[in-house]
């Protein structure tokens, strides 16, 4: 991030003084609340209310425009109706006013004149270097307490955290503040930056990055603009020394521009399936709730990482541990087990009918006591990487003493422990002494497994080795001259193989034969049993037309297949022009996977992956990765689908020939970037044997674009 | 009535309504950036300039009207 950014959001999360312009003196209306907000936030700073034509606002002196106060501003907040924006941002501008938070409505969102008026917004900013949050949002607030900036129309200012949340919606702010102020949970930086004709979410995400007051950033997203570019910003952010987590809601899911397409991975290559993929290989953990994003965010704010997978579950109740221990195990946590010293230890601080097994049962009558000693020995075993304790309350159930307990036992623990009192009126003295000791806390106790388990996919996320692209030896030059001069649309079956061919993908010898002889000619080259497929501009689907012949074995066999076929297709289309035939050998039977490609209009290329022929339409069972893609993308792509295993040789079959499979996908991936005339791609099916047999392009459709 | 005469009186209105000093308003200003007014006050100047000059106007492109000299010419259309 360059230092003018920089230097750009310093200016709006810690400005030394702040103009806002077009206060009112009416309180309950955006532009009086603003600057009340401002005020009443504690503000570190100088405020200056803008308001032509009123002496003051709330007893502070007033000015009719931004240029008549004589200090610098570093912010100006712009509270105007939008169709005087520009002349408030043009008057910052001339004034030297570093940055602008736009919070009116009515530009991009409301239709073409509100696009105009936002360029020339963009026009004012790029002229005068301004940083702008907005337009169309709520605001900005920081509770760092060196500026305790609450620039925003949002009720109460939230406590001061180390969760950083930013969000496209302005309306959804207001109901998060809320939330989580009702769950103890504060933020260090909250933004709404609305129509982002300014600073992105990408810009945001480098400065919290960066921002020793945030360990975890949560996101809100309603459209990806540049999905690589979060992608890679997203990369850097999540791993190495400073790493830190993101948890992203992305809204706004879209079939209806998956179903306008016409090829299997066009129809299954939605921008929802692509933005999965783009979180995955940016390490961004995807959530659908708001529940699920601060129940992982408290767990990562508040709890130090776990070093494993391993859990232990110490509860006063059989059921809730049994619900807990499947919850753990659905969710891909292990249930720990303990070591020897452990158990000695509970079997002797524990009655004789608890169990001391995990998950630990301390039985109904349990008090403080008995959870203490039993978290205590299980909290310290080698083999447990964080402890989920889950409370019912009875009536001899102490739970103030038990919270306090749990407090002081995780006080001298480095391990991540999260609570679940189940209930929620008599067990909330409890979670209150919980909650402000940062011990996160769970109504139910599956939701904390859920929790752990998205811990989980960050810890992994930070052990998986990312390698850099590295091209593939393929002849680009002779597939640009294949597709140089043809027309848009589908390319002939002879060319598209061709294609994938230069790229070093494994594609049967075939020839575009014009008669039977040719054809016989061709198949005594290369051998027997042949293949003979038909090529005409009107035939789509070949077996419709009985359009393919398998298994000739001879000369004989196929031209008389050759004369056959003409003859049924001249009686069932007789519009068809056939303008010859493919002969190709025999391809070996194998695993059939699909291999795709698209040109999305935000992605750009992308890649899909999955179990091919007749089950890409049953089980959808896919993936998608952006083109191109490194050796570990490649990896991750072929293992992510369910029916992996199959290709691993399940049931005593033998394996399929992933590192072929993965090749392939890596050289078809650098296809689809070299060559930007190809809009859509399916090799449905790619046949992969064994690694000793490898793998061979079955069928293939590619579309260009003009 | 004359171009000047009406533009006088749109000023005149817009001190009362606005609660401004005449030497702040001329025909360039505009009613929300120099004037301060809010919305419910844009409201009052159309049903004010109406009042004065006994006239009905088309409520939304009344609203629409940014500033004092557009106000005028405005209102202009409608005096006979």
């Amino acid at each position: 991030m360059d230092q003018n950014k920089i230097d750009g959001l310093d200016s709006i999360f810690y400005p030394k003084s702040v103009a806002v312009t077009g206060v009112t003196q009416t309180p309950g209306t955006v532009p009086y609340d603003i600057f009340y907000n401002i005020l009443a936030s504690g503000y570190k700073g100088v405020l200056y209310p803008v308001a032509p034509g009123k002496k003051s606002i709330s007893a502070v002196k007033a000015y009719r425009y931004v240029s008549d106060i004589e200090a610098d501003v570093d912010l100006a907040v712009i509270v105007f109706p939008a169709m005087v924006v520009e002349k408030a941002l043009e008057m910052c501008g001339k004034k030297g006013v570093k940055a602008a938070i736009i919070i009116s409505a009515g530009f991009r969102e409301v239709g073409p004149e509100g696009i105009k008026r936002e360029q020339r917004i963009k026009d004012i900013c790029a002229e005068y270097n301004i940083s702008l949050i907005g337009p169309n949002c709520l605001g900005v607030i920081n509770t760092d307490p060196t500026s305790m900036l609450n620039a925003s129309f949002a009720r109460k200012m939230p406590s001061e955290d180390r969760i950083a949340f930013l969000s496209q919606s302005g309306a959804l702010c207001t109901a998060v503040l809320d939330y989580a102020r009702g769950k103890n949970i504060g933020f260090s930086k909250f933004v709404s930056f609305g129509n982002m004709a300014g600073v992105t979410e990408i810009d945001l995400l480098h400065y919290l990055h960066q921002d020793e007051k945030t360990d975890v950033i949560l996101l809100y997203l309603e459209e990806l603009r540049d999905g690589r570019g979060l992608m890679e910003a997203a990369k850097k952010i999540t791993r190495g020394e400073n790493a830190k987590p993101i948890l992203a809601i992305k809204s706004g899911r879209t079939p209806q521009g998956a179903d306008a397409a016409s090829s299997h991975t066009g129809s299954l290559a939605g921008e929802d399936s692509i933005c999965d993929a783009v979180f995955r290989e940016a390490g961004i953990i995807r959530v659908n709730t708001l529940d699920a994003m601060f129940n992982a965010a408290i767990l990562l704010a508040y709890q130090p990482m776990p070093a494993g997978n391993r859990v232990a579950i110490v509860t006063n109740a059989g059921g809730p541990g049994v619900m807990a221990t499947d919850a753990a195990v659905s969710w891909n946590l292990d249930i720990a087990r303990f070591e020897p010293k452990t158990t000695a230890k509970l079997q002797e601080s524990l009655p004789a009918v608890a169990n001391i097994k995990n998950p630990v049962d301390v039985i109904g009558d349990a008090r403080s006591d008995r959870y203490e000693a039993a978290l205590d020995a299980v909290i310290k075993d080698a083999n447990v990487d964080q402890t989920l304790v889950i409370l019912t309350p009875q009536s001899m159930t102490d739970i103030q003493e038990i919270a306090r307990g749990i407090v002081k036992v995780q006080e001298k623990s480095n391990k991540p422990m999260a609570c679940s009192f189940m209930g929620a009126s008599d067990v909330q003295v409890g979670v209150d002494i919980l909650e402000r000791a940062h011990i996160p806390h769970y109504i139910l106790p599956e939701l904390a497994c859920k929790a752990m388990a998205n811990v989980q996919r960050i810890c992994k996320w930070r052990q998986t080795d990312l390698t850099d692209f590295a091209p593939l030896p393929v002849d680009k030059a002779a597939a640009q001259a294949i597709i140089k001069d043809l027309p848009k649309g589908y390319l002939r079956e002879d060319q598209a193989l061709d294609v994938l061919k230069a790229y070093g993908l494994p594609v049967p010898e075939h020839k575009l034969c014009k008669n039977a002889d040719e054809a016989v000619a061709f198949a005594e080259k290369i051998g027997y049993p042949a293949v003979l497929r038909v090529i005409s501009p009107q035939i789509v689907h070949k077996f419709d037309v009985k359009g393919v012949a398998l298994g000739l074995k001879n000369a004989e066999q196929l031209k008389k297949a050759y004369e056959d076929m003409v003859a049924h297709i001249g009686n069932v289309l007789p519009e068809a022009e056939i303008t010859g035939m493919l002969v190709r050998g025999m391809i070996p039977a194998g695993h059939e996977v699909i291999l795709g490609a698209k040109r999305d209009p935000v992605f750009g290329p992308t890649l899909m992956f999955g179990l091919g022929g007749l089950f890409v339409e049953v089980f959808k069972d896919v993936t998608f990765a952006l083109a191109p893609i490194d050796e570990g993308a490649a990896s991750r792509m072929v293992r992510e689908i369910k029916a992996v295993s199959i290709l691993q040789g399940a049931r005593g079959t033998k394996a399929a020939d992933m590192a072929g499979i993965e090749e392939c996908l890596r050289r078809l991936g650098q296809m689809v970037s070299d060559l930007d005339r190809i809009s859509e791609l399916d090799i449905n099916p790619l046949l992969v044997g064994p690694a000793e047999q490898g793998s061979a392009v079955a069928d293939v459709r590619i579309r260009l674009d003009g | 009535m004359d171009k000047s005469e009406i533009q006088e009186r749109v000023i005149k209105v817009v001190c009362q309504v606005l609660n401004t000093d005449k030497d702040m308003v001329e025909p360039s200003s505009n009613f929300v950036f120099d004037l301060g007014a809010e919305s419910t006050q844009s409201v009052q100047l159309v049903a004010a300039f109406e009042e004065e000059f006994g006239i009905e106007m088309e409520g939304e492109a009344a609203l629409s009207v940014q500033t004092v000299g557009e106000a005028a010419d405005f209102v202009a259309k409608y005096v006979k």
